[in-house]
């Protein structure tokens, strides 16, 4: 028997942001569990209630031009439709703008950006997802909306993540409601690198009111985004940074 | 080397290093020049380093010897 009832779909669901989340929403919802990192895929999955319950869906995201394809085929293959999006995959580049080079910009957009708007344009698609999506919820970033040395490429494709959550909000309302969470620093394998360097770490303990965020803090607000206590919200840039970005304090 | 002596000139923002230039004497050897630089042989000469490999790299010398040797390992 096809299972036909529908999944949320988590991309880049193999560490930090994306584990969390996953692990937080596997209590109430079948997952689809996305990463290029297929261990990982599976260290989360087993780190899931009801593990068997959710499915794993290996793939590149800089592979773009095979991406639509391989959602379509994989929802096909699977006989599953998805309802729900939250799109955490994401890369971060710093480098000073001179340094900057065309393939820097192409991979950080394709899987920062592009990535998202291939998935969604296929999970709109009668075939194969049956007109089910219903929710989306992208991992933006403070650093969409501020600036930061050497983060010109990031903000960039979070920015454009952010724009085309508010278009999205629009186009498909009110069958589908569009959101995004603009975080401030959260304590992943991502962030380590930064939070390595002691002057970084004790900045960030002195920006940060509510001190670093953690990825549960951030499924806790994925999962209210979901739900229908969200019903009203849609094309939201919705903060949570732990008070980072409100504090004008003269320092 | 002299192609990467004249790409890590770029990056410090000076016409030319020389082999015993100290890398810490010029200001745009900041974390983000490091960056800059560690970008720079990846793209141009396929070597991957950390800024952690970096850190005892004192001359501009001793950067591009570091560069060529992990270019042939």
């Amino acid at each position: 028997m096809p299972d036909s009832s529908c999944y949320t779909l988590i991309t880049g669901a193999a560490s930090g942001i994306g584990r969390a989340t996953a692990i937080r929403l596997s209590a109430t919802r079948k997952l689809v569990l996305h990463d290029r990192d297929g261990q990982g895929l599976k260290e989360t999955r087993r780190l899931c209630a009801s593990p068997e319950g959710h499915q794993l869906w290996e793939f590149d995201l800089l592979e773009i031009d095979k991406l639509s394809q391989a959602l379509a085929a994989f929802l096909v293959e699977k006989s599953l439709f998805v309802d729900s999006l939250v799109h955490c995959a994401g890369i971060v580049t710093i480098l000073p703008v001179k340094a900057v080079t065309y393939r820097n910009v192409q991979e950080i957009m394709t899987v920062n950006f592009t990535s998202a708007v291939e998935i969604v344009s296929m999970l709109l698609k009668r075939k194969p997802n049956g007109g089910n999506l219903r929710n989306i919820v992208f991992i933006s970033s403070i650093w969409s909306k501020f600036g930061a040395r050497g983060h010109t490429l990031y903000s960039a494709s979070k920015g454009a993540l952010d724009a085309f959550m508010k278009g999205l909000a629009v186009e498909l309302a009110p069958t589908v409601r569009v959101n995004s969470l603009v975080l401030g620093a959260v304590k992943t394998r991502m962030a380590e690198q930064a939070l390595a360097d002691p002057e970084i770490a004790a900045r960030y303990r002195r920006d940060y009111l509510l001190g670093l965020g953690q990825p549960d803090y951030v499924a806790d607000a994925v999962e209210f985004l979901l739900s229908d206590r969200a019903r009203w919200i849609t094309g939201q840039q919705i903060v949570v940074d732990g008070g980072r970005t409100v504090d004008m304090s003269l320092k | 080397m002299d192609e990467f002596y004249t790409k890590l000139a770029e990056i410090l923002e000076v016409d030319e290093v020389r082999e015993d230039s100290q890398l810490e004497s010029f200001p745009a050897w900041d974390s983000l020049g490091v960056l800059a630089a560690i970008a720079m042989i990846d793209s141009s000469y396929g070597v991957n380093l950390t800024s952690t490999e970096l850190t005892g790299v004192k001359t501009v010398g001793e950067f591009a010897r570091l560069v060529e040797s992990r270019r042939k390992a």
